[in-house]
């Protein structure tokens, strides 16, 4: 089981979207457990993780998750996730994982939500 | 250090000698002060008390000589030349008298300047002068006008004798009285005898009192007759130039003095700092005051000195005290310090430590001995028992690896699980020692299946040995014979011989025709299986026949029974039904047909376990008696051959790198052969991660040791039991968890798998037994799940 891990970052508006493909276990975990880092450490308003092509996730998975959660909330910045498949989804459920993380369905909704991001920074 | 016993002991000893060192040396102090005070006060009066006697009794003498010599003028008459005579005479062989004189009334001689001869020492020699002179006449002289005043013997105030002595003196003059006629009293003559200031003064010098005390003497009328201070004679004490003391004290003292009474008062030495004394008392004769004038500091000097021999003496006392005792006591506490430090040396296990040696026979000797026999003894303990302990390691180690070639005799290596169109069937064995002595035996020929359940006597590695021999044995025999009573006897005969130590074993041995259902049996004294048929659970019937290996040749009777579809068998050994509770309680044939009732519709494979766990739950805390054996035999009805699956599939993995990888591929593979649904696949993938993560992280176990997965399926269930050899740890209750739903800040990284494990299965079991923990879970399957 393995896991694809791209990174895409947008400057402008201060948006780091990490996409996950495959699986998410003790295996894989640490891999992206670095990668996560690197992205949270670069201080992005949003780090958003697109969980489309995310096909499993286990306890370990979660726990990175967990502590990149803490480390944008004590920044001030937020971590979203998107696009759960509905046994992820059900996994995050079961947990009642991060109540206070934010959660995109569709990427309809996330675009939604940039783009009033990028309005409420042009006003400020 | 502080707390060493040597300290304490200097410590408190010096603390209570110097308590009482000190209170008796300030007791001695004190009596001594106080005698030593009395003593200089007694010296001093004694001295004070000798200067003035000898001054008194001289001053009495010249008084004597005077008045002696005035009474004589009285009675007798004498010529002038026969006066001078006598005047000499007496001055000459008086050694106290500077002089002296005869001075007549004028008006009893013709001459207007009268008659006054005198006679006086200087320097050895005899002086004469004549006091009658044109100047300094003696009727102008102080000392006889004094005297006709006073109309009595009078000492006279000092004065400087002009044209007489010449020097300062004071004189004692006696008016001489006369009868007239007419019995009227006349003057006759003044008779005075002089003594010089400065005899006086010498001595006023023995009156000293330490090296800076003086005597003073002081005329009645304040005049200074002597002091050391040859400036202050003459004057009156009211002109005194030092600052010792002021006038109105001196006034007071003087008139307190001449009143009669002694003074003293304190004041500044006049020559030195510091504080002294004055002491004014009189002279009898005289009536002069005198005194001595002294510093207190220098007469009290002995008795300072006495105060620091006193403390110099205290302090060295207590020094050496300090000292004995500490050396004393360190000679005798160096061999607890030393067995103090040795034991701690030997706690943490450096055996080989020096030990004090052992002198005389007091307790701290004893207890050296003591200690070295002790230290001898428990370096002998100690090496014997890393002996046994090596020794025993050994043998476990030994022991270990003969269980697991013992389970390898049986089919499933001690745990089978078998399931056919027809039937499902599923046996173990657990000894309950390292190795035991139960079997059991199956093997399906064609239409035939043969089952075999035995038990061998006693247990442990005796009955082990016994028990291979008779599972070959067995295997063989179940190959060729098809008769099991004949198949009994042939065993029988094979065990018996060669068989010295008299072991035996019983032995249930069947033969099933899978196309009828009938069930030949026979049994060597084994008990009769139990028979669940329509819900209800029975004993079978049987006539057995004697245990195997104790007498050839003998027959076995043959039993039969018919069984139908759906029928469960179970054939078990007495370690069931004989378990036994904290209170001997047996778990009982009645308990295991319950068992074996309630648990009728789960799957054998599930049934099996489950009547194992409630033998074990009513042993409760008990060790397990005897070993454990059961075999569950269920003929499946043939319409539902294809509906009931029940297998059981096992994989050893080793710990390490991609364990959960290569666990979920097996999983996988075998989830998808019994074609279980994608959503629950990747349900029991996760929970199989979750578990397996568990165990990497708190078996205690090192890279590369095994952990057994088993899946076991049932047309109800699914379930998933994992083996591993580390510490006991369930992971159901000895994990962290961690509480669900709490925000990013609370949310402890850790402890979620418990719950995803939790969640997603419907049943967990948790078991330790002989070093294994064992986790079983099972998820209840829908009818659209498989």
């Amino acid at each position: 089981m393995e896991l694809k891990t791209t990174v895409d970052i947008d400057e402008e508006n201060s948006v780091a979207r990490v996409a996950l493909a495959g699986a998410l276990n003790t295996d894989t975990a640490p891999d992206f457990e670095t990668r996560l880092q690197e992205v949270v450490g670069q201080g992005h308003e949003l780090t958003v993780l697109d969980m489309k092509e995310l096909d499993y996730i286990s306890s370990a998975g979660l726990r990175v998750i967990f502590k990149a959660a803490k480390q944008t909330k004590q920044g001030g910045k937020r971590l979203a996730a998107a696009n759960r498949k509905p046994h992820i989804d059900k996994v995050f459920e079961i947990l009642k994982a991060l109540p206070d993380m934010a959660v995109f369905a569709n990427d309809q909704e996330l675009d939604d939500y940039l783009d009033t991001m990028q309005s409420r920074v042009r006003d400020a | 250090m502080a707390t060493s016993i040597t300290s304490r002991l200097i410590g408190l000893l010096t603390l209570v000698s110097a308590l009482i060192i000190g209170v008796s040396m300030l007791i001695d102090y004190r009596l001594s002060r106080d005698e030593i005070l009395e003593r200089l006060r007694i010296q001093s009066q004694d001295t004070i008390q000798a200067a003035i006697i000898d001054m008194e009794s001289w001053l009495g003498s010249v008084e004597g000589s005077t008045r002696f010599l005035a009474r004589i003028l009285e009675q007798r008459q004498y010529s002038r030349s026969g006066l001078e005579q006598m005047l000499k005479d007496i001055v000459a062989n008086s050694e106290d008298i500077f002089g002296a004189a005869i001075a007549l009334n004028p008006e009893q001689v013709d001459s207007p300047l009268g008659f006054a001869p005198y006679y006086f020492r200087k320097d050895g020699i005899l002086n004469y002068a004549d006091l009658a002179g044109e100047s300094h006449n003696y009727q102008q002289q102080a000392w006889y006008l004094d005297a006709l005043r006073a109309s009595k013997p009078v000492w006279v105030e000092p004065y400087f004798d002009r044209g007489g002595g010449e020097v300062l003196m004071t004189t004692f003059a006696v008016p001489v009285y006369r009868s007239a006629s007419e019995g009227r009293r006349e003057l006759y003559a003044v008779v005075t005898a002089d003594v010089a200031l400065a005899d006086l003064q010498a001595y006023l010098q023995r009156l000293h009192l330490g090296d800076s005390g003086f005597g003073i003497l002081l005329s009645r009328e304040g005049i200074i007759l002597s002091s050391p201070d040859s400036d202050n004679l003459m004057r009156h004490y009211s002109e005194l130039e030092s600052n010792a003391l002021d006038i109105a004290t001196w006034r007071e003292m003087f008139r307190s003095v001449l009143a009669g009474r002694e003074v003293s008062r304190q004041l500044q030495c006049p020559q030195l700092p510091g504080e002294c004394a004055i002491r004014l008392g009189t002279l009898q004769s005289t009536g002069w005051p005198v005194g001595v004038i002294y510093s207190e500091s220098e007469i009290l000097a002995p008795l300072r000195e006495f105060q620091i021999k006193t403390v110099v003496v205290g302090l060295t006392t207590l020094l050496l005290m300090a000292l004995a005792v500490f050396l004393v006591t360190s000679r005798i506490t160096r061999p607890l310090s030393s067995l103090a430090l040795a034991s701690d040396k030997i706690a943490r296990g450096v055996m080989d430590v020096p030990l004090p040696s052992a002198r005389g026979n007091d307790e701290v000797a004893r207890l050296v001995r003591s200690f070295h026999a002790m230290n001898k003894d428990l370096k002998t303990y100690i090496a014997e028992l890393e002996a046994a302990t090596a020794s025993r390691s050994r043998l476990e180690g030994e022991l270990a690896a003969a269980r697991q070639i013992q389970m390898s005799l049986l089919p499933g290596s001690g745990e089978a699980s078998d399931e056919a169109q027809d039937y499902s069937l599923w046996a173990t064995v657990r000894p309950a020692k390292s190795v035991g002595g139960d079997l059991y035996s199956y093997h399906r020929s064609g239409d035939t299946l043969y089952l075999a359940v035995g038990d061998v006597s006693d247990k442990g590695v005796p009955a082990a040995l016994f028990m291979a021999r008779a599972s070959g044995l067995l295997q063989q025999l179940m190959i060729v014979e098809a008769d099991p009573a004949s198949a009994m006897q042939k065993l029988n005969d094979a065990l018996e011989a060669g068989n010295e130590n008299c072991m035996f074993l019983t032995l249930f041995f069947g033969v099933i025709d899978m196309r009828s259902g009938l069930l030949r049996f026979a049994s060597a004294g084994h008990n009769a299986p139990a028979l669940l048929r329509g819900g209800t659970a029975s004993r079978l019937q049987q006539s057995d026949g004697p245990a195997l290996g104790l007498a050839a040749g003998l027959q076995f009777p043959s039993n039969q029974v018919q069984l139908v579809e759906g029928d469960r068998i179970a054939i078990y050994t007495d370690g069931i039904d004989e378990a036994f509770d904290a209170q001997a309680r047996m778990f009982g044939d009645d308990r295991l047909l319950d068992c074996l009732a309630q648990t009728g519709a789960l799957a054998v494979a599930v049934a099996g376990p489950e009547i194992l766990q409630a033998v074990e739950r009513h042993a409760g805390e008990q060790q397990q008696s005897d070993d454990i054996t059961l075999m569950l035999l269920q003929l499946t009805p043939r319409e539902s051959a294809t509906q009931t699956a029940q297998t059981v599939t096992r994989e050893n993995f080793t710990l390490g790198e991609s364990l959960v990888t290569r666990a979920q591929e097996w999983l996988e593979q075998t989830l998808h052969r019994l074609r279980v649904t994608p959503d629950l696949q990747l349900e029991l993938s996760l929970v199989t991660e979750e578990i397996l993560t568990n165990i990497e992280k708190y078996s205690g176990l090192p890279s590369g040791a095994q952990v057994s997965l088993s899946l076991v399926s049932t047309a109800d269930a699914l379930a998933l039991e994992t083996r591993d050899k580390g510490i006991a740890f369930n992971p159901l209750t000895d994990s962290h968890r961690s509480p669900l739903g709490a925000d990013i800040e609370s949310a402890e990284i850790g402890g979620l798998g418990v719950h995803l494990i939790t969640q997603f299965t419907d049943q967990q079991t948790y078991r330790r037994f002989e070093g294994s923990n064992i986790l079983r879970v099972t998820k209840v399957l829908h009818s659209d799940q498989a």
